[in-house]
């Protein structure tokens, strides 16, 4: 069963499929590793883009313990890499810049057990947000500041699943004050469905949007609060040809309005970008 | 993607999506009313069984028939023998009547029968499944609706005629239909247990004439339209059509028992001009067990306005075939699990959450779909 296998991987590789844990933690230098609040990255703009290949091999899930040396061949491209590693450190910018301290926990980092929650295996994903709570807790962490959407999600929902659960979590864009555009290219923003009609979020990123000076063009039925297209990605572990399909025809609605599409998730990007190359993360477009 | 089907809902959404957020602001009333109605609808399904009764006896009063079935071979040996053979049958919309088959099996029984909707009536001469809870026939073009009369029934219509055209030639052969039909069978918005009254919503005036010109009118209603009052049901009508995109609503029909008149001495006396008789069916098939449920209960105050479907990517890219028919789109994936036990359709959820924004009842769509997920997940395991 799917979400056991994927439970098992997390407590083998404390990730859902078997991947290299360097991959996630060699982004970051100078990071004290000791700190209450802590930088959580979940390693997912670090492995956004293996996801495609690893829901190749959900159909044959049973026998996926077998791959389990896949881990050390598949690796992200190194192009990939760079990018996502480029945008964490301008996280860290922006947030040092804002004032904020915080550590991280390289390869001690655990995932957050996002993918869980969302493919409804919620007995999984409870016993698993209480070890990571646990782990927390131990690590003596108060504070949690996310990067992406899925994992702010996922740790949000502990506290239906965990008893007075004390450690704040806030994302990165509630703690963004000034930001400026680096260059004046227009953009059609592509929401987060999570960040947008979950996590009440959808304003605070836009207002820094607005307020760097960048400039964004608007249509009620593309980029309306409740018009908005998902970029597919959540169901690709189960459906990949939907999964595309819901991608590829929101390409075509956003390239009508403009050719740069603005992203605020690492899945966003990695989705829309079979379909499309000229797409930034927001945290490429400010400082 | 389908090209027809893009063409088609393309055309819709650009159509429906504005003007119901346009009627929302003009007549903001309407917000008040659909929470009061959430409200209403709670209380009626924490409590259903008892307010089944309660709907029961208040037909019995009004002088109508009220039955209560479980399950769809219940439901058609009911109607058929309701209905008997040989009889020209008319249907107003009514989804769950398709849920249960009634309109193939009454055929079967040697009936002719006849969709009114024009959406239904043209799925009926297709012979396809419906792709929209309250626009049956969504996934069809005007060009394609031509072709489809010009085919099965010979009307002299071709791709360039207009839409007025088209209606006008489905007006004149149902006309004759309506007038020698034996029995009309609708559904109903909702249904007021305190008097017993069915009230449906319309546009197209082919329900005001199913209920009132054929000597019998059978109502077939899944128990979760069951509202505590009149007052509840007419508000129902208010808020369904209002989110489904036409408002004010051109008619809405509120039904009593068959028809009746004091006029003479005023001694009140059966049938005046409307129906001699009035059916009324209460339907589970899965209902009552999900009203037990706190989390699948919310799929119950869903009122099929439709609204749901043209917000969420998933029904789009999908070509409207998401879910068990009827019952497609995002309230189609929680009702396929709760009528037919399917759980797949929910697994196609992507939680883009658009769905849940825009439901007037409120209804967390993408909660509920992911607790489908976890009771199939179980399930397997
Ligand atoms: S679930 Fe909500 S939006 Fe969808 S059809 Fe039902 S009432 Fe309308």
């Amino acid at each position: 069963m799917l979400g056991k296998l994927i439970y098992e991987n997390l407590q083998k590789y404390g990730f859902p499929y078997p991947i290299d844990k360097h991959i996630c933690s060699s982004w970051a230098k100078d990071i004290p590793k000791q700190s209450s609040t802590i930088l959580y990255t979940s390693c997912m703009y670090q492995t956004a883009s293996l996801s495609e290949i690893y829901s190749k091999f959900i159909p044959y899930a049973e026998k996926l313990s077998a791959f389990s040396f896949l881990g050390k061949y598949i690796k992200p491209k190194k192009e990939e890499l760079d990018r996502a590693y480029k945008i964490l450190n301008r996280i860290v910018q922006l947030l040092k810049r804002n004032g904020i301290e915080f550590g991280y926990l390289y390869e001690e980092e655990p995932y957050s057990g996002a993918i869980l929650l969302e493919l409804g295996f919620l007995d999984e994903f409870s016993a698993y947000a209480k070890s990571v709570y646990k782990f927390f807790k131990e690590k003596g962490i108060k504070r949690i500041i996310t990067v992406d959407p899925h994992t702010h999600n996922a740790l949000t929902r502990y506290q239906e699943f965990i008893d007075k659960m004390d450690i704040e979590v806030v994302n990165y864009l509630e703690l963004i004050k000034d930001a400026k555009a680096i260059s004046d290219i227009t953009f059609v923003v592509h929401d987060s469905c999570l960040y947008s009609r979950f996590l009440n979020l959808r304003d605070k990123y836009r207002e820094i949007i607005e307020k760097s000076g960048i400039k964004t063009i608007e249509d009620e039925l593309v980029t309306g609060n409740d018009t908005a297209f998902c970029c597919g990605s959540p169901i690709k572990p189960i459906n990949p040809e939907l999964s595309d399909k819901i991608a590829k025809a929101r390409v075509q609605q956003l390239t009508k309005l403009s050719n740069n599409i603005l992203v605020v998730c690492p899945m966003c990007y990695a989705n829309l970008s079979k379909h499309h190359e000229n797409i930034k993360d927001l945290t490429e477009v400010i400082e | 993607m389908n090209q027809e089907w893009d063409i088609a809902i393309q055309r819709t959404i650009n159509n429906n999506v504005p003007r119901v957020s346009k009627i929302l602001k003009e007549h903001q009333y309407i917000l008040e009313l659909a929470k009061k109605l959430r409200e209403a609808k709670l209380k009626i399904l924490s409590n259903l069984e008892e307010y089944i009764e309660q709907t029961l006896e208040s037909v019995k009063r009004t002088g109508g028939n009220a039955y209560f079935v479980k399950d769809p071979s219940e439901a058609r040996e009911l109607v058929g023998k309701i209905v008997g053979k040989g009889k020209i049958v008319v249907f107003g919309k009514s989804m769950v009547a398709y849920e249960l088959g009634i309109r193939k099996y009454l055929a079967q029984l040697g009936n002719e029968v006849w969709e009114t909707d024009l959406g239904e009536f043209l799925i009926q001469l297709a012979d396809e499944p419906p792709s929209h809870i309250i626009a049956p026939a969504i996934h069809m073009t005007k060009e394609r609706v031509a072709k489809l009369l010009k085919e099965k029934l010979g009307f002299d219509v071709s791709e360039n005629s207009t839409h007025e055209e088209l209606v006008q030639k489905v007006r004149e052969f149902l006309r004759n239909k309506f007038l020698s039909a034996n029995v009309g069978i609708t559904g109903a918005n909702a249904v007021a247990a305190d008097v017993g009254s069915i009230v449906l919503v319309e546009n197209e005036g082919n329900i005001r004439m199913s209920t009132v010109v054929p000597p019998v009118h059978i109502a077939i209603v899944g128990v979760e339209k069951i509202v505590p009052t009149l007052e509840d049901a007419l508000n129902e009508a208010l808020v369904q059509a209002a989110y489904a995109g036409l408002y004010p609503p051109t008619y809405i029909n509120v039904t009593s028992g068959p028809s009746s008149t004091g006029d003479i001495e005023m001694k009140r006396v059966s049938p005046a001009h409307g129906p001699k008789e009035f059916h009324l069916i209460l339907v589970d098939n899965g209902r009552i067990k999900a009203s037990k449920d706190e989390i699948l209960r919310e799929a119950l105050l869903c009122i099929r306005c439709g609204r749901c479907h043209l917000h969420c990517p998933v029904y789009r890219v999908l070509d409207g075939m998401w879910g068990d028919a009827p019952y497609t789109g995002p309230m189609g994936a929680m009702w396929s699990y709760i009528i037919y036990g399917d759980g797949k359709p929910a697994t196609y959820c992507t939680h883009s959450g658009n769905c849940k924004e825009v439901c007037p009842m409120k209804i967390n769509i993408p909660k509920v779909l992911e607790y489908i997920k976890y009771l199939e997940n179980k399930k397997q395991s």
